[in-house]
């Protein structure tokens, strides 16, 4: 474990420093408190800190009220080192944030003992943090692909497609829907059903860039949104994603399935004045109109109407042939 | 009786208040390291008494605090009890700005730590040899 030792007296800089090497922590010693608090900003600082109470340049009490107006770090557990011992003095400096404090000349058993609860101090909060970056994920995606869920991809899309309108780019909405998928829940069972959900998230989720989003719409449905898309290599893409999906078959515990999807495609700069709501209702009827032209292909929403993705014909393969 | 008193008195250490045992005791016995602190002792000590002593020529009273604290910090770690208290009283005078205290106070200090500054050359002389 790293810790911090800021100390203007050397010789107690230095007994500190030996003694915390003695038991194991790797120290970095610094002579006042805005080389302190420069040591604790930065990335990876050190989380345990020990601070002289009368330093130049800043003061042990200042370094704590700087570090505490630090909301966004990880916790740093602090320690006051102080030669005084009015009672004032310790209220105004644990006051000052600071975790706790020690009287100096130090007594090494002591010393660890404190150093020890600083440890379960900050093991306690990590594990909060974990807890709560969990709860906030499970809040956010959904549990069987890991993909964005539906509230949080509509969101998200909402202010894509306002940024888009912005900065006059173009969002392109895709609804992806895996073909005749309740015969494989019949014939495999929902086991088999779960396996090709996850590999089709993962496979449109490698498919897109770092940028784009993928999310589950519900059963076997996926919401795909290509943000900052040139309008006309968006159906290029989205045929990539079929094409994705369709190319190979999926590897489950059973054997070998040949899985297809079909898109309903819609872009922002086409529906400039509707909601995203409204865009993903014209992708929805893209994709019924995908779904009636035979399945694994790409249909395209147009404010006329529902378009064929140029005249280059997707293929339609008989889809689920066991 | 009280020739066997006389002889415990001839064993017990010069009354320098500088207790070496409990310093090593906290250093685990460890000599070299005791004198590395020494060396660093010796340096700070000249260093904070000339700013002492010079603080005190110009009444510079917060300066004198400071280098007091030092001292007083310093000294308490190598276990010199007699020196930090000395250097502690100095800190408190100075803080409250009561001249002839410092000055005494001062001349206090620098006769405890004239005691002990021998004591320290005899040790790293020991340890060296």
């Amino acid at each position: 474990m790293r810790i911090l030792v800021a100390e203007d007296d050397t010789i107690s800089r230095t007994l500190l420093e030996r003694t915390l090497q003695r038991a194991g922590y790797a120290v970095i010693a610094v002579e006042n408190g805005a080389q302190a608090i420069a040591e604790l900003v930065k990335q990876d600082a050190p989380r345990l800190a020990l601070l002289d109470w009368i330093m130049p340049e800043m003061d042990g009490v200042e370094v704590c009220r700087e570090m505490r107006q630090r909301k966004e770090q990880a916790y740093t557990y602090l320690i006051l080192l102080s030669s005084r011992e009015s009672k004032e003095d310790i209220v105004a400096g644990l006051e000052s944030g600071a975790d706790d404090y020690l009287t100096k000349p130090f007594n090494v058993d002591e010393l660890k003992a404190r150093l020890r609860t600083g440890h379960r101090i900050l093991e306690l909060e990590d594990h909060l943090v974990e807890a709560r970056e969990s709860m906030r994920f499970q809040a956010t995606h959904d549990l069987l692909t890991s993909l964005w869920n539906r509230g949080v991809m509509i969101e998200l899309m909402s202010h894509e497609i306002m940024r888009s309108r912005r900065e006059r780019s173009c969002t392109a909405v895709m609804m992806c829907d895996i073909d005749h998928f309740k015969s494989v829940n019949d014939q495999y069972g929902h086991a088999i059903g779960d396996e090709v959900l996850r590999e089709v998230a993962r496979r449109l989720h490698n498919s897109v860039r770092s940028y784009d989003m993928v999310g589950r719409y519900g059963g076997e449905e996926f919401l795909v949104a290509l943000n900052k898309c040139n309008p006309e290599s968006a159906v290029a893409r989205a045929e990539n994603l079929r094409v994705k999906i369709a190319g190979r078959p999926i590897q489950t515990v059973n054997k070998p399935l040949s899985v297809t999807i079909s898109i309903g495609l819609a872009l922002s700069t086409e529906f400039a004045e509707c909601t995203i709501e409204e865009i993903m209702h014209h992708a929805d009827m893209a994709l019924y109109a995908a779904k009636a032209a035979g399945r694994n292909c790409v249909r395209v929403a147009r404010p006329s109407g529902i378009g064929t993705p140029t005249d280059e014909q997707s293929t339609q393969t008989q889809v689920l042939t066991p | 009786m009280p020739e066997q008193s006389r002889e415990n008195t001839t064993e017990q250490p010069r009354q320098i208040g500088w207790d070496v045992k409990e310093l090593l005791e906290r250093l685990d016995g460890d000599e070299g390291f005791l004198c590395e602190l020494l060396v660093i002792f010796r340096e700070d000590t000249r260093l904070n008494l000339e700013k002492s002593r010079k603080a005190m020529a110009e009444r510079d009273f917060d300066m004198l605090a400071r280098a007091a604290h030092t001292l007083k910090g310093m000294l308490r770690n190598l276990s010199m009890g007699a020196a930090a208290e000395a250097a502690a009283s100095l800190e408190t005078a100075s803080r409250e700005n009561r001249g002839s205290d410092s000055k005494e106070l001062l001349e206090e200090l620098e006769k405890e730590l004239e005691g002990i500054l021998p004591e320290v050359e005899a040790q790293l002389a020991g340890v060296r040899s």
